[in-house]
């Protein structure tokens, strides 16, 4: 039985399945979370009509978009538009399978599983190009242009944010990132002034390539009636709204492994499992906490934030974090540090 | 799998992309099959570092794919270019210094 | 179990190449191409050389396929889901044999090349790709970033629109 599970193929299906049974269960039930949240923001009560505390709306959604009627447009690229929602929702899942959730809980510990995330980061915005271009409407495109034009923007500093953890540990394996923590402490205090700002740089870069407020203009309802997501109905469209949280949710577990100390506890205490899942439950409702306080930007703005002062700042920050490694600032480690053991080929 | 069977997928490949160039007319047409040959030699770069052993191989292919991205750069401005001026992207139609 | 492995990649390969060339909307040629270099990168993780699929996914279809995309909607002639992308009628059987004449010379070629090697040789680490990077390649490396930094002055001096007014009316 346990040679049959250590086998990499088996081992990856089912932890796969695990983590994407529960991916989906708490987004499910974050859309719940959000509307509470954001009716308490604003004096209101949320939903309260299906179930206790409205606790079973999520379930109501689901079945109100299942029966509605699925409509392609007549001149739409047919193919194209039905093959991009589901693969939406494969990218906005694909980082979770490097993520480690506890010392053993990883799907594919990969050595460079890093480079895996930046890469899926990198296709999430092709699907959606590809729904604004099928569905051969003026504001889909648009906003499918805006998508590929902000996700190949921030993509940069994205790359640059996540730079900074390899540099200071050494190791492009996730989970290795997450040992170097628990041995010199999180990122965002180890390395003070670095590690917070490579943390804050990735949080934002991040939340562009989600498309959330303040950065959703791909889907700027004032000026693109939905963007991307304007000819879509029913189901199909109930995926690009599952991809959007998935994809926040996905990100917010990314951060804490990298940034947070992945699995390990404060101050040392029982690490596991249960930490890794309160560190990124929190960074989602930051984020839905950003959602409801902030205003959108505008496309010019969004790019100058990036080109002029991200992308400066992000290789400021990967500069910096080889000056701490090469001054040696964590005990321990040296200027020219022994390859580390995960880098010997994938497990 | 023995080195010969990727080398005959990297040559069919390249092959494939020979055939794109020179049976395409749209210009941008003609630069994907230009992508295909590159990277077929990739593949085969990597798959003799695969077998011979060494980096030397995979930080040819680093290269490699770097400079085809640059070289993409320029191709699709000239083609851009090439629009702007001729409103037309077919490279058989741009023939006005032809006598 | 590699022989099945080897056999599934290299079909899809196949077969998303030939969508490229033989596609009649160049949009789908695109995204064939796109497909064609993820499953590359599946190759490469089968060749054991995990950082160059990293690489190529992030490089190619982050960077290569985006700008195709850009490229195909800003030279499109109408405003319409189908961009042809037409073949040339009478040099396509003239393509269709230079093509295959190409492989068999290739294959015969590679028959007949004493000495290739036969097993595979220890995988490399990323570890060692970023030391020769750094020491044994240096040059080619910093001369790489130069070439990288011209191209990118040269796209912009080639594409950009040469009325004074487009700066102010820019962006998306």
């Amino acid at each position: 039985m346990d040679a049959w599970l250590s086998n990499p193929f088996v081992h990856g299906l089912v932890y796969g399945v695990v983590v994407v049974t529960a991916l989906m269960t708490v987004t499910a039930w974050s859309i719940w979370f959000e509307r509470k949240f954001a009716g308490r923001m604003q004096s209101r009560t949320g939903p309260t009509l299906v179930g206790p505390y409205g606790l079973l709306q999520p379930l109501a959604d689901a079945l109100k978009l299942l029966q509605k009627e699925d409509i392609v447009p007549k001149d739409a690229d047919r193919v194209l538009f039905n093959v991009a929602p589901p693969l939406t929702v494969l990218f906005a899942l694909g980082a979770a399978a490097v993520v480690p959730w506890g010392p053993e809980q990883i799907a594919a510990d990969l050595d460079v599983g890093v480079l895996f995330i930046l890469a899926m980061g990198g296709m999430v915005v092709f699907p959606v190009w590809i729904a604004g271009w099928a569905s051969n409407n003026k504001y889909a495109l648009l906003g499918g242009m805006r998508s590929v034009a902000q996700g190949i923007s921030y993509e940069i500093p994205l790359v640059m944010a996540a730079l900074v953890p390899v540099v200071l540990c050494g190791s492009m394996s996730v989970s290795d990132i997450v040992r170097f923590q628990l041995e010199h402490g999180w990122l965002i205090y180890s390395a003070p002034v670095v590690g917070f700002l490579a943390f804050l740089l990735f949080f934002l870069a991040s939340l562009a390539e989600a498309n959330r407020i303040p950065f959703d203009i791909p889907e700027a309802e004032s000026e693109l009636v939905a963007g991307v997501t304007t000819e879509y109905t029913g189901m199909k469209f109930g995926l690009f709204y599952l991809a959007e949280y998935l994809h926040t949710l996905v990100i917010s577990a990314v951060a804490s492994a990298l940034f947070l100390g992945g699995w390990g506890g404060i101050g040392g205490l029982a690490p596991g499992l249960h930490w890794m899942v309160l560190k990124t439950l929190l960074l989602f409702g930051a984020i839905f906490w950003i959602r409801w306080t902030l205003l959108r930007f505008r496309a010019d703005q969004l790019m100058t934030l990036c080109w002029k002062y991200l992308v400066p700042g992000g290789l400021a920050l990967v500069m910096a974090a080889a000056a701490w490694v090469h001054w040696g600032a964590f005990a321990g480690t040296t200027a020219t540090p022994a390859p580390a053991p995960a880098e010997q080929g994938a497990r | 799998m023995p080195l010969t069977s990727v080398l005959l997928l990297s040559m069919a490949l390249f092959c494939i992309g020979v055939f794109g160039v020179l049976s395409r007319r749209n210009a941008i047409g003609i630069l994907l099959g230009v992508e295909l040959m590159a990277n077929a030699v990739n593949i085969n770069l990597v798959a003799f570092s695969r077998f011979q052993g060494g980096v030397v191989g995979q930080v040819f292919a680093v290269f490699a794919i770097a400079l085809t991205v640059a070289e993409v750069v320029v191709g699709l401005a000239l083609v851009i270019l090439l629009y702007r001026s001729r409103k037309d992207v077919r490279v058989d139609e741009a023939n006005a210094l032809s006598g | 179990m590699e022989q099945i492995g080897f056999g599934i990649i290299s079909a899809c390969l196949l077969g998303a190449a030939l969508g490229v060339v033989t596609g009649k909307n160049l949009v789908h040629s695109v995204l064939w191409l796109a497909v064609t270099l993820v499953t590359t990168a599946a190759l490469y993780v089968f060749l054991n050389a995990t950082f160059l699929a990293g690489i190529q996914v992030i490089l190619y279809t982050g960077g290569v396929i985006t700008l195709m995309l850009f490229g195909v909607m800003l030279t499109r002639r109408d405003e319409r889901v189908m961009v042809e992308n037409e073949q040339n009628g009478r040099r396509l059987w003239i393509a269709a044999l230079a093509a295959l004449g190409l492989f068999a010379l290739l294959a015969a070629a590679t028959f007949k090349t004493p000495g290739l090697p036969r097993t595979q040789a220890e995988p490399t680490t990323t570890d060692a790709i970023g030391r020769a990077f750094l020491t044994e390649h240096l040059l080619a490396f910093e001369v790489l970033s130069l070439l990288l930094l011209a191209a990118m002055v040269g796209a912009i001096v080639l594409a950009r629109r040469h009325d004074a007014g487009a700066d102010a009316r820019g962006g998306l």
